[in-house]
């Protein structure tokens, strides 16, 4: 048996507050894709980044070809030949695709044809056909994401790291880079793939181990010898049970609690991103809105919210327009909302949790000009426990927690004001499979409070399984409505490509 | 008045230094003088040339002339705490004698000069002062002006002379209205025009000034900061240039006519004298050419030689007090008589003098 | 083979500031030594010369004090405004035209009784200081322009107000023609408390405590860090960032424009345009030490003030202006390196792997 190209053995990495590693192990044969698979905060990116020399693991060793290293920078690692392409890419975006590549490793004269000869060859190389001299902002995701490869490659890296490489890219240019990866690992070299896809794991990779916890559950399971279900159960550690089960639909719908009338939007650039628009939500329902991302979705429940200005149209919340009314005033006035963006709208990264579970209710804590900070923590301690978000402290910084409990925690915000309308945008995106079950699990219980909810997914099953009633949004405007329970995939698909 | 931004300092870290440490090395003449700590506060940094510079220069004269021990501490700014600070380090260090060296320094020195009674505090350029232990010293800096004045108007062809004019407060005017009566004297049709430029030292814009004046038809600069920029620019122009303070002829060699200079090694070497021996009175003190502390720097060599006698004869007989460059009859711009035909105009006339003589262009108003 | 790497820490300790800054300040001291043993000046002289002259006795401490009080006034509006990450530099500007404000009302009500007098003056120097930010505040709020350029822009304009003052409006009849003000009232002078120390180190101290409270405690404070951590979250929740914009820049205005008001009633005879003589840039470097805390500006401005007032001292022993200048600028520059070292770790490594 040749040489692992990397071993990992007995990684420990802590965090205040968070154990992120807890002696973690892993082994790469060369040649070969290997999937690192693993829940949200299960430790899967923390383990890559003490691969690649982001973090130095404070236990444990890291050994190339059966050499130990000892990482101090990503540039140490990358000499060593350990490239990571990271989730966000960190490009130049107005160099042009080779001086992308180059950067940081160009020779001392640089001479421009030269350089995007060679860049261009490598591409080839590896099959996939790039511009060399197109500037980086006018790339696709997924041809940035390409970019990334080549940098690593340029560099000569021998173990490849993608950090869920697929969740911005097309099927389409999903399917290319399963195509990348196998003829990069042709020529010998291994690439690790980080995902908790499995549909996308079984169809790329050769092995997989899977971490729970910050610690590795299986070690180098040979795909072929395993089904997805295995590996889910594995990265769960109990068998999962659909959704499906859990959602009963709601027969009895009650009186309209938001009325979206005509709404238009305009985006930043001053196109329509949302184009006279007009729906229902009853007390009691699930209205789902389905469609492909960027069709709008994002601009309506903004406007809704009292984000974006209708240029327009109205919305009225029980029966009062608010279509001028403030986002304090809507919230007051019992409209909750889960943005699409939780870090950075929804909640504030950089203050800590308890200053995040009051962002909401602060205004019912205050004695004057003075918060009542004693308030404040009573209300997150028990947001926290009531919605099992896993918490240190609540004065502990809230990048300490994991999507999930972010998604719990501003879920749980904002259903802690009983509100009688909750708009939920891409409310389980990126959650691992406990994730998505636990917020799917409070939706429902809205719905069967008899508060209206308002849902945006990309993800069709999901909507299908949960939602009362489903309308298609297409270039801004409701290109379809349908009924889950009659309604086929194909007829509702073909509303979300567009065509009538 | 000037302002310094110490902290952009930080933010260059040069290491390429000026090692510019001033030595004290006091000579040994004998007698009480050399018991006697005299300490300077600058407004700016002695350099090669300026106001600043000719402070130095007198108390490096007045150290080897009486073996005083003396101090020094530049860069202070007016009206700031600093100089405060100053002055309770010079008395901390056993100062005797407090020169300060600017205008804007007056209150602190009137104030301080009433907390330490055992220290004399001498001030040039104010007019504040006490019986005691606080008074001013200034120079008639008019009567070279007005010599510099005579050989400026001999010298222009275009009949007018640009003067670069720091900020428009009766020191300066003094000089404009000093300097315009002697270039009369020499051309009857000569024009003074004045450009204000509000700074007592920015090289830069000092130079932009006289370019100015350069382009509207001068030929001939006179000035009254301390930067050496304006003589510069006159000789990039081809021009001439009347300096102030020190002798700047170095700076414009083919542009420098003359100067009207401060000599104040006299007049410190006397005060640290008279306060050695216990003499010092607090009397404040206005002395002319007579006492030396001012005159008329070299003269460049191409000066026609009658001239030049014509000038120097001027000179004797204000340094024998026979003539006073302000003797009437002297009109204002507006062609108002000032000083009635015979008369000499008096000291606080002199000080608070706030209106050009006719022959100006320009407002004393700044 | 081995070498040195800077690696970030994961985990910056809070312990780790204060080592950090001795550490960083010997460095400076040592280059320092250097700098002076190369132009010819003493350094063991200088160095004891300058704490001697900043901290080595009551009438030195008290000097330093009334030093610290400016820069800690300007650091703390510069700290307020970087709350929400913005950048006021023109506390110069504020500082001088606070103090415009102030020696206006003192020429309004020059007959009133000291403690209202003083008082009105102060007040009129925080709304003077707010009113010279009121421009890039709303330029800011309104259409976007950064606050940077306009705040750095109007300071030169504020000095220009006080020459303007000088030559003619506010022109001292007494001074013989020269620019000048007239001088304040006697009775608009803040007494000392301890040694030369004026009343505006006690004031200073509680706006400070004041505020270090307030930004944390208050309703206020906790929108501005909302607004500062992100701008989209505190749309989402419905705080106005327009006029939380405007608020802050106000706010830290008023701050320095009081920090004009005390130095005039506490240091100064007449309003002069060297009222601040830099402390509004002095505020920058004060702020970025004390890491934008309020309650950091205070120890942070003591060793400041004490460093200008021993730097200047130095000059007795015949250093220069100059490479006092630099001396000073060296200690500063070894503190906001320190300070910036904290965040990493320097480590001994391989240098070749592989």
């Amino acid at each position: 048996m040749t040489e692992p190209a990397v071993e990992l053995d007995g990684i420990w990495k802590r965090f205040p507050g968070v154990v992120a590693n807890a002696g973690a192990n892993l082994t790469v044969r060369p040649g070969t894709v290997h999937a690192v698979l693993g829940e949200n905060g299960a430790g899967k990116t923390t383990l890559m980044n003490c691969l690649a020399g982001v973090y130095l693991p404070d236990e444990g060793t890291v050994k190339l070809h059966g050499r130990e290293m000892r990482f101090s920078s990503p540039a140490d690692a990358l000499a060593a030949g350990v490239g990571m392409v990271h989730q966000e890419f960190r490009l130049v975006p107005t160099f042009t695709v080779a001086e992308n590549v180059v950067l940081g490793s160009a020779p001392r004269v640089i001479s421009r044809p030269e350089i995007n000869r060679s860049v261009a060859e490598l591409a080839e190389r590896f099959g996939f056909s790039a511009e060399p001299e197109r500037p980086v902002w006018q790339l696709s995701m997924g041809e940035r994401q390409r970019v990334e490869i080549l940098k690593a490659l340029w560099r000569d890296a021998q173990v490849l790291i993608l950090d869920e490489p697929t969740a911005v890219l097309t099927p389409q240019e999903a399917e290319d880079l399963g195509r990348v990866l196998r003829q990069m690992v042709g020529e010998g070299r291994s690439v690790l793939f980080i995902s908790h896809k499995l549909n996308e794991v079984t169809a790329f990779c050769d092995e997989a181990t899977v971490l729970r916890g910050g610690a590795t559950v299986a070690s180098s399971v040979a795909i072929a010898d395993v089904d997805s279900a295995a590996l889910a159960e594995l990265m769960v550690g109990s068998s999962t049970k659909s959704t499906e089960t859990d959602a009963q639909r709601n027969t009895e719908m009650g009186d309209v609690v938001l009325a979206v009338d005509n709404v238009s939007v305009t985006d930043s650039r001053g196109l329509t991103a949302v184009d006279g628009v007009s729906f229902e939500v009853r007390a009691g329902e699930i209205l789902g809105i389905a469609g492909v991302a960027g069709n709008g979705q994002r601009q309506l429940t903004d406007a809704i919210a009292g984000l974006e200005t209708c240029r327009t149209g109205s919305v009225a919340l029980m029966g009062d327009d608010l279509t001028s009314a403030t986002p304090r005033d809507r919230f007051r006035a019992g409209l909750a909302y889960v943005p699409e963006d939780r870090l950075g709208v929804g909640l504030a990264p950089k203050l800590p949790i308890a200053e995040n579970a009051v962002m909401r209710h602060y205004p019912k804590m205050r004695r004057g000009p003075i918060l009542l900070w004693d308030r404040a923590k009573e209300f997150s301690a028990e947001l926290v426990s009531r919605f099992e978000v896993k918490v240190g402290r609540v004065e502990d910084r809230l990048a300490s927690l994991s999507g999930g409990n972010l998604q719990r925690l501003l879920l749980g915000r904002e259903l802690s004001s009983e509100p009688s309308v909750v708009v939920a945008s891409q409310p389980t995106r990126g959650l691992d499979v406990h994730g998505v079950a636990a917020i799917q699990r409070l939706l429902v219980e809205q719905r069967d409070q008899g508060t209206g909810v308002l849902m945006v997914s990309e993800d069709l099953d999901e909507l299908l399984v949960l939602a009362d009633r489903i309308l298609v949004m297409s270039e801004g405007r409701v290109a379809g409505k349908f009924d889950p329970a009659v309604a086929s995939r194909a007829e509702i698909g073909a509303a979300m490509a567009g065509v009538s | 008045m000037r302002r310094r931004l110490l902290l952009v300092v930080a933010a260059v870290l040069a290491f390429s230094l000026v090692a510019t440490a001033c030595g004290d090395d006091g000579g040994s003449t004998g007698g009480a003088s050399d018991d006697v700590t005299a300490a300077w506060v600058y407004i700016g940094q002695p350099g090669d040339a300026g106001w600043t510079f000719a402070h130095d220069q007198g108390r490096q004269a007045a150290a080897d002339a009486t073996g005083a021990t003396t101090l020094t501490v530049e860069n202070i700014a007016e009206g700031s705490p600093e100089f405060e600070q100053a002055v309770r380090d010079f008395i901390a260090e056993g100062a005797d004698i407090i020169f300060a060296t600017s205008f804007g320094y007056m209150d602190d020195m009137e104030k301080l000069a009433a907390e330490f009674p055992d220290v004399v505090f001498d001030h040039a350029t104010g007019f504040k002062s006490n019986d005691t232990n606080f008074t001013n010293y200034f120079g008639r800096v008019y009567q070279p002006r007005y010599l510099s004045g005579m050989i400026a108007g001999a010298s222009t062809t275009t009949d007018t002379i640009g003067y670069v004019a720091a900020f428009p407060i009766p020191e300066v005017i003094r000089g404009i209205n000093a300097f315009t009566l002697g270039a009369q004297v020499t051309n009857p049709d000569v024009t003074v025009q004045v450009n204000w430029t509000s700074t007592w030292f920015d090289p830069a814009v000092e130079g932009d000034a006289a370019s100015a004046l350069l382009e509207a038809g001068a030929d001939v600069i006179a000035m009254h900061q301390d930067s050496t920029a304006a003589g510069e620019a006159a000789e990039a122009a081809g021009a001439r240039w009347v300096s102030y303070n020190s002798d700047m002829s170095a700076f414009a060699p083919s542009a420098y006519l003359t100067s009207a200079v401060w000599d104040w090694g006299p007049y410190y070497t006397s005060v640290i004298e008279e306060v050695g021996a216990g003499t010092w009175d607090a009397t404040p003190y206005w002395g002319g050419m007579d006492d030396g502390i001012v005159k008329l720097g070299s003269i460049a060599s191409d000066v026609d030689a009658a001239l030049v006698t014509q000038v120097n004869d001027v000179g004797d007989q204000m340094t024998a007090g026979t003539f006073d460059p302000f003797t009437g009859p002297i009109n204002d711009q507006d062609g108002t008589e000032r000083v009635a035909a015979g008369v000499s105009m008096d000291d606080g006339s002199m000080l608070g003098m706030d209106w050009f003589v006719d022959g100006v262009d320009g407002s004393a108003g700044g | 083979m081995k070498r040195l790497v800077l690696a970030r820490r994961e985990n910056p300790t809070r312990g780790g500031q204060p080592l950090a800054f001795l550490v960083g300040l010997v460095f400076a001291l040592v280059i320092g030594a250097l700098l002076l043993w190369s132009s010819g000046d003493p350094v063991i002289d200088t160095y004891q010369r300058m704490w001697e002259r900043s901290f080595g006795s009551r009438d030195v401490i008290s000097a330093t004090l009334n030093r610290a009080v400016p820069l800690a006034l300007a650091g703390l509006a510069v700290s307020i405004a970087a709350k929400m990450g913005l950048w006021n530099i023109g506390a110069e500007g504020q500082i001088l035209f606070g103090a415009t404000a102030a020696a206006g009302m003192a020429r309004i009500g020059d007959s009133w009784p000291g403690p209202v007098l003083i008082t009105a003056m102060l007040i009129a120097a925080a709304i003077g200081g707010a009113l010279w930010a009121l421009g890039p505040a709303l330029a800011r709020s309104e259409i976007g322009v950064s606050e940077i350029i306009t705040t750095l822009m109007l300071n030169e304009v504020a000095l220009r107000v006080i020459r303007y003052l000088q030559s003619g409006p506010w022109k001292d009849p007494d001074g013989f023609g020269n620019l000048q003000v007239t001088p304040l009232p006697d009775q608009a002078a803040l007494g000392n408390i301890w040694e030369r120390a004026h009343l505006g180190v006690l004031i200073a101290l509680a706006v400070i405590a004041f505020f270090a409270w307030f930004m944390t405690r208050s309703v206020w404070g906790y929108e501005l860090r909302i607004a500062g951590s992100s701008a989209k979250a505190a749309t989402y929740i419905g705080i106005s960032m327009r006029t939380k914009v405007l608020g802050v820049l106000l706010l830290s205005g008023a701050v320095a424009g009081f920090a004009g008001g005390i130095e005039l009633t506490g240091t100064a005879s007449r309003l002069n345009e060297n009222i601040s003589n830099g402390f509004g840039f002095a505020g920058i470097i004060v702020a970025a030490l004390a890491l934008m805390r309020p309650s950091g500006v205070l120890v942070v401005a003591v060793a400041f003030g004490g460093l200008q007032v021993g730097g200047q001292s130095i000059q007795l022993l015949g250093v220069s202006s100059a490479v006092s200048a630099i001396l000073q600028a060296l200690i500063l520059f070894g503190a906001i390196g320190a300070g910036v070292l904290s965040a990493y770790q320097i480590r001994l490594v391989d240098r070749k792997v592989a």
